[in-house]
């Protein structure tokens, strides 16, 4: 189960409770309801009787447990076999297909789709107890009754098709529904959350570009209330990038979003600068954004400098966070690392880069005179005064050594653990052959 | 039924201020004779929340024992209200654009209360706040003049600029340039651990001296930055001591988000200290105590108990009756003219407090997302910032709550604005001015806020201990301290201590299970 156990997650103890003999009498009971649930499931699934009664055997259980993936998947199948309604493989709703609307009116459960039709055929007797799929039948007749000339098949098949739809609708929304207060008890849960994708997957197989589309940017919104009540559930991020990217592809008809998750990073980092995924997720943003917006070499070299101040104001409050570091380095590796991949200012010359390093260098330099015993800030000047050798392809002068000697001896005292390492470093400096450039 | 007089009671306590209160509540579950009276007719004595109508007597009363210069005892040196002028008869009453009486509480005692308070950890240990609805206090802001004239001797509209609160809030505002955002960093992390050593050292020899000076030395702090600092001690006269300073800001950094994100401090709905108050002594009374309000002590005297060798008091009340008790609990009975330290003209407040006739929802924006939307804002004015009509400059900060309607003080639409500064010859004209400037920083484009409803008093603080003198034990006079002062709950536990019988463990003070019929969170979890 999802919530045994001591352990933190984001800070958020987990507590173990003492056990009286009474409660472990009401938690044996428990177990036994439990077992004989499962049992009841794994039975009827195994003699394939995918029906609404084990449908709804699989809400009690997956509530009791929603990481039983098994269960996820029975549930699925009886969905397909019962509520949602009949298609033959591969075929979306928008195709269309002669029906007689007789045969969709008349068929009863037993009508298994063996016919080549790819529209709907109205549920089984039995899933009519589930009351959504008890009026179909119904529109269908009426719609009988409305056309009395059988000659408009047409009209009838596509008012058989949207009917399928909305019953197909309406148990996929009610499908959503069912996972939310498992996903607000377990947020972290894959099962859950594959279950949803699955979800939201057939409503863009089985509705309407526009229908599907309201129900995934519904989605959208799901995933930005995660991502409020835990910033750095960089599960939630992972699942915001898919549900955006589908968002914008062509299965609904989408355009670019990326100007707008631009600014949401920014909004999550003016909330809490500690926030890696949100920094993470801004790095993968912006090459999209300089190509899209056709950003210039001025453009892109403004965006450059706005990044840059902005990771610095953020070392200049924050500056032992990780996250700020993590960021600033991207934008340096910008400048170095920039052969074969994307970067933010592919046209700049090696003078460029030399005097963005420079300055940079500079920048971190100030914070020391407020920040003395910051283990990070001497690292990243370590690392950056290497890098910016290596650009230049020289060793260090004698100021940039005599700077490195102290920094390294500051490391030293404020990471006394890490101490061999720093003295390698050193000893790596002083010995250090320059490489060769091995490309360009 | 038993008459009063044929009881022994374990302990009399005179006055249903927040101090008595609090003693009752932690003798509530006693199983101890109390007997809880109180002079006035309603409850919270000095902390008391009034509706108009109780305002305009409370004034009345004031001024009578003023003039009658009976109001030596009583902390009240002065009360007016000097707005509306005449509003006895409805109908005046409705052109003020003032709402019907009881709509209102003004609180008398309107302090915030950190959530790291003490105050707060006993209301949880003795079930009591459950009863209480909390509020959060939101963001404190600083009161900006503009620049004076130019040639044409036009005035620019005066701001408000918002006291950076978190890390993230620093990073954000463009009004600190990079070095003083460093500064300011260093010193809140500073004072997270200002306790310890090497601390300890830097600031040892400051603790005497004003905190202002202390960062302006040590991190080299500009003014903005030492207003911001000593903003956050709402410290009346500006020169709090470094010892006591970073103190109180170290109890303001650990208190934020203790409850949620966002906020420091709450504040309770319905009147803020009246409100506790009377939950305390609502507990009391389901525990057994006696209330007589409108019931005061006309005369005592030691006695010997005919039953045991004890002594007891005979106290003669108002109403008539004559009670025998083992122990009177007071109010400061102490002349507030000559205090403690043998100054005279005790330190003391002047207060206005005005009811706006708009929500004033700027103030209450919550800042950080998903922190529930504040009920109070603090505004400083620092010293030097309010000029009055006839050239007074403020030489103390002047402190204003703002509280909306959220607070239960005022009816929707309308809010309540609480300022408060040292008492001087002057204060009340300051306090006027500071009223004119602020709702002329906040005025939108639109609508001007006007001020419906003005009433003013000044009060004094008298004893600063408690005293005990044979079988009597006098509270000490309250606190003028903004937020609240936990040193007020000493005297709480001291006549505790002194009634309750020595077989009583000291750390069941106020901690109490939840009586009956009462769920606990736990509970709640597994039905």
């Amino acid at each position: 189960m999802a919530t045994n156990g001591s352990g933190t997650s984001h800070g958020i103890a987990r507590t173990s409770r003492a056990r009286t003999e009474e409660q472990r009498h009401q938690e044996l009971e428990k177990i036994r309801k439990y077992r004989e649930l499962e049992d009841q499931v794994r039975s009827q699934a195994a003699q394939k009787e995918f029906g609404p009664e084990l449908f709804q055997l699989t809400s009690k259980l997956l509530r009791l447990n929603p990481e039983y993936y098994t269960v996820w998947n029975i549930r699925r199948r009886s969905l397909i076999s019962g509520l949602l309604s009949r298609r033959s493989d591969g075929s979306s709703p928008l195709t269309e297909s002669p029906i007689s609307s007789q045969t969709a009116t008349t068929q009863a459960s037993s009508a298994v789709s063996s016919s080549s039709s790819s529209d709907a055929t109205p549920p089984s007797h039995e899933s009519q107890t589930t009351g959504k799929s008890g009026t179909i039948a119904e529109d269908s007749r009426n719609v009988d009754g409305e056309h009395e000339h059988a000659s408009n098949k047409q009209q009838d098949s596509d008012a058989t098709k949207a009917a399928a739809e909305k019953q197909d609708l309406d148990v996929l929304k009610s499908e959503l529904a069912f996972t939310i207060p498992l996903l607000l008890e377990s947020p972290k849960c894959y099962w859950i959350w594959s279950y949803r994708l699955w979800v939201l997957e057939q409503a863009i197989q089985r509705l309407q570009v526009p229908v599907a589309r309201r129900i995934w940017q519904e989605e959208l919104g799901l995933a930005t209330k995660m991502l409020t009540k835990d910033r750095r559930n960089f599960h939630a991020w992972g699942y915001r990038r898919h549900v955006v990217a589908t968002l914008e592809s062509a299965s609904l008809g989408g355009e670019s979003m990326v100007e707008a998750e631009f600014d949401y990073t920014t909004h999550k980092i003016n909330q809490d600068l500690s926030n890696f995924s949100a920094w993470h997720n801004r790095s993968k943003l912006i090459p999209r954004l300089l190509d899209e917006r056709g950003a210039d070499d001025m453009a892109r070299e403004a965006l450059l400098n706005q990044e840059l101040g902005l990771v610095r104001e953020g070392l200049n409050v924050g500056p032992d966070d990780q996250s700020l570091w993590y960021y600033h380095q991207w934008l340096m590796l910008n400048l170095v690392d920039h052969v074969g991949k994307p970067t933010i200012v592919p046209h700049f010359t090696l003078e460029n880069r030399v005097t963005y390093f420079m300055r940079e260098i500079r920048e971190i330099k100030d914070l020391l005179e407020d920040y003395k015993d910051v283990q990070l800030i001497y690292e990243s000047l370590v690392d950056y005064t290497l890098s910016l050798c290596q650009l230049e392809e020289r060793q260090p002068n004698a100021d940039e050594k005599g700077e490195l000697v102290r920094w390294l001896d500051k490391l030293r005292k404020l990471d006394p653990m890490r101490s061999g390492r720093w003295t390698d470093l050193e000893r790596d400096i002083g010995l250090k052959k320059l490489r060769q450039k091995q490309t360009q | 039924m038993e008459s009063l007089g044929d009881t022994l009671w374990d302990v009399v306590i005179c006055g249903t201020d927040l101090q008595q209160s609090l003693l009752a509540l932690s003798l509530s579950r006693s199983g101890k004779k109390i007997l809880h009276i109180d002079p006035n007719g309603y409850y919270g004595g000095t902390e008391a929340a009034f509706s108009l109508q109780e305002a305009e007597s409370w004034v009345t009363d004031v001024a009578a024992s003023v003039a009658a210069a009976t109001n030596g005892t009583c902390p009240w040196r002065s009360a007016s209200i000097c707005k509306p002028e005449a509003a006895a008869t409805e109908g005046q009453r409705a052109a003020t654009g003032l709402s019907f009486p009881r709509a209102y509480s003004l609180a008398l005692a309107p302090q915030i209360i950190h959530t790291r308070s003490d105050l707060l950890s006993q209301l949880v240990s003795s079930c009591a706040y459950r009863q209480i609805e909390f509020l959060a206090v939101g963001s404190f802001y600083i009161f900006k003049a503009s620049a004076p004239a130019q040639a044409s001797k036009e005035m620019g509209k005066p701001t408000l600029s918002r006291i950076p609160a978190t890390r993230e809030d620093v990073f954000s505002t463009t009004a600190i340039t990079a070095k003083a955002k460093r500064g300011l960093m260093k010193f809140l992390k500073f004072v997270m651990d200002y306790d310890s050593p090497p601390q300890t050292e830097s600031w040892g020899r400051y603790a005497d001296v004003p905190l202002t000076e202390f960062v302006q030395m040590e991190f080299k702090m500009d003014n903005e930055l030492q207003t911001y600092i000593v903003t956050l001690t709402l410290s009346l006269d500006g020169r709090i001591s470094t010892k006591d300073g970073l103190a109180v800001i170290h109890r303001h950094l650990t208190s934020m988000g203790v409850f949620g994100s966002g906020f420091a401090a709450v504040y309770p709905k319905w009147g803020g200290l009246s409100e506790i108050a009377q939950v305390a002594c609502r507990a009391a009374a389901v525990g057994g105590a006696v209330y007589m309000l409108g019931t005061d002590i006309k005369t005592m005297q030691e006695s010997s108990d005919t039953h045991d060798a004890n002594l007891v008091m005979s106290v003669e009340l108002s109403s008539g009756d004559t009670i025998k008790t083992r122990m009177l609990v007071r109010a400061s009975v102490q002349d507030h003219s000559t205090t403690g330290d043998g100054v005279s003209g005790a330190m003391g407040i002047s207060r206005l407090v005005t009811v706006i006739d708009t929500p004033l929802k700027s103030l209450f924006a919550a800042v950080v997302e998903g922190s529930p939307t504040p009920a109070v804002a603090v505004i400083a004015f620092p010293v030097g910032s309010v000029t009055t009509a006839t050239g007074k400059v403020s030489e103390n900060p002047v402190y204003v709550f703002a509280h909306s309607s959220d607070t239960g003080e005022c009816p929707v639409g309308q809010s309540v604005l609480y300022f408060t500064t040292l008492s001087t010859p002057d204060s009340k004209e300051i306090l006027m001015q500071a009223m004119d400037s602020l709702l002329t920083a906040i005025a939108a484009e639109e609508h001007a806020p006007r001020s419906l409803f003005q009433l003013h008093y000044e009060q004094a603080r008298g004893a600063t201990n408690s005293q005990t003198q044979g079988l009597i034990f006098d509270f000490p006079s309250p606190s003028l301290s903004l937020s609240f002062d936990d040193s007020s709950l000493e005297s709480v536990r001291q006549a505790w201590s002194r009634i309750t019988d020595e077989s009583v463990a000291e750390m069941e003070y106020m901690t109490f299970p939840d009586r009956e019929g009462a769920m606990s969170d736990e509970d709640e979890m597994y039905t």
